[in-house]
């Protein structure tokens, strides 16, 4: 429309750029991408900490280290080898994971496996849920896998526990977790990628 | 565990999943510099396992915006690539084949087209023509695909505008929810449990608002299936959302009471 201000069409064209386009734009140094790119997964990422690290204050700190970090290095970030929330949303996952991680260095982490609800559980989370068509696909792909792949996969993933951890949680030999996760992922990766 | 160590391999899940400790997953990042399958493998997974984290959406306080684009104003950023010099290697030479999953869609996308014009090949009269149905079914196909795409992505900016707002109804084996946002004028619904619609009938969705019921759209739904709609409407001044059962090709007013009415807060 010819009457919308020079900034409104400034905005608009970025929210019809495609997240990859936005981290590229990032990459060359594009504040304006960047905080386009915040709005878009601020929620999704504060959520992939949050999940993990459970503290409020914590979680808010960590994914503050994550966007700082999205800005640092999105030069690096290579669209040939997946997209831009697959590479944002790792970085939140891993950054969370670290710093659960480093939290528990000092103590007995035996015990501290066996303490399963560091994290929230799958349902507690999904509570808190947002509808989309990916959700979905995601629950549904979640429902084919076996009950030790499923659990190996969430205990890992929404719990960060190592695989020792999920092994002795679990009662489960080290290799079958490690195969398992593998497995599920396959499983998982497959039944999103027919519906995708 | 070395880089070298048969049992690597099945690692994969376990890196992708975050839950190898530091030391080993160290290892094993040497290790994928060196095993191609490995690195596919684990690309195709994060993926995966980015989809889990997408289930975890959660808003993010309010000030945290401020904080890090302060923090990013102080921060440089770092270079393309890891070492000095190369960054002078192409951008071609690095470049690895796409991820499996594109290979996997872009290669099912062309097998329908192919068993499509395998199947109507038998009744085709010319070269010329096969040609032809060969190109508009190619094309259908890669338009099928955009849009799948491109509707997933107006999902997910709707879920993250900032004013976004979540509706639920649940009744009678029927749930639906409804994610607004006034701001863009979208809503993305989403029901389960709803019959098929009776035979030369459909769903559709109104917006009722001052001006009465303003119809938004159309569905139909089969058994057991997921319905998942985009709306487009002025909800700011809209009191509720409605669902009525209307002669196929839909009705300009509601001729039916509602199946279900979902109201908004304004």
């Amino acid at each position: 429309m010819d009457q919308d201000s020079p900034r409104v069409r400034a905005v608009r064209d970025e929210s019809e750029s495609t997240d990859d386009d936005l981290l590229l734009a990032v990459a060359r140094g594009d504040r304006q991408a960047f905080s386009a790119l915040y709005d878009r997964f601020a929620s999704i990422a504060h959520g992939v900490v949050r999940g993990v690290v459970r503290d409020p204050s914590q979680s808010e700190e960590v994914a503050q280290e994550v966007f700082v970090e999205v800005w640092r290095m999105a030069p690096r970030f290579d669209p040939d080898r997946g997209s831009a929330r697959t590479w944002l949303l790792t970085m939140a996952h891993r950054r969370a994971i670290d710093r659960v991680r480093s939290e528990q260095t000092s103590r007995d982490r035996t015990e501290r496996a066996g303490h399963r609800d560091r994290g929230r559980s799958f349902d507690e989370v999904s509570e808190q849920v947002e509808v989309s068509l990916e959700h979905e696909q995601v629950r549904t792909a979640l429902e084919v896998l076996t009950d030790l792949q499923r659990e190996a996969v969430e205990l890992a993933y929404y719990q960060g526990h190592t695989y020792r951890e999920v092994a002795e949680i679990l009662n489960t030999p080290l290799g079958t977790i490690k195969t398992r996760m593998r497995d599920g992922l396959i499983r998982l990766r497959d039944e999103m990628g027919v519906t995708a | 565990m070395t880089s070298n160590d048969p049992d690597i391999h099945t690692l994969t899940g376990a890196y992708a999943l975050n839950a190898l400790p530091q030391d080993e997953r160290v290892v094993f990042e040497e290790h994928l510099d060196t095993c191609d399958p490995c690195a596919r493998e684990t690309d195709e997974f994060l993926t995966t396992t980015a989809k889990l984290g997408g289930l975890l959406s959660e808003p993010a306080p309010a000030d945290l915006k401020a904080s890090v684009l302060d923090e990013v104003d102080r921060t440089r950023q770092e270079r393309p690539a890891s070492g000095g010099e190369a960054e002078v290697v192409s951008l071609a030479d690095r470049r690895r084949p796409p991820p499996a999953w594109i290979t996997w869609i872009t290669a099912s996308a062309a097998a329908v087209a192919v068993i499509a014009v395998v199947a109507m090949g038998v009744q085709l009269g010319s070269v010329n023509d096969r040609l032809e149905q060969a190109e508009s079914i190619a094309s259908q196909a890669t338009e099928q695909l955009d849009e799948v795409q491109s509707r997933s992505a107006r999902i997910e900016q709707l879920l993250a505008a900032p004013d976004v707002q979540t509706v639920s109804y649940q009744q009678e084996g029927v749930h639906s929810r409804l994610v607004v946002s006034d701001e863009r004028g979208e809503a993305v619904f989403v029901a389960s449990g709803l019959d098929p619609a009776p035979h030369e009938h459909t769903y559709e969705l109104w917006v009722h608002g001052d001006d009465g019921a303003v119809p938004v759209g159309l569905f139909d739904v089969e058994n057991g299936a997921t319905v998942t709609q985009i709306v487009e409407g002025d909800f700011a001044s809209a009191a509720a959302i409605g669902v009525t059962v209307e002669p196929a090709g839909g009705s300009p007013q509601p001729t039916t009471d509602p199946v279900m009415v979902m109201e908004l807060s304004s």
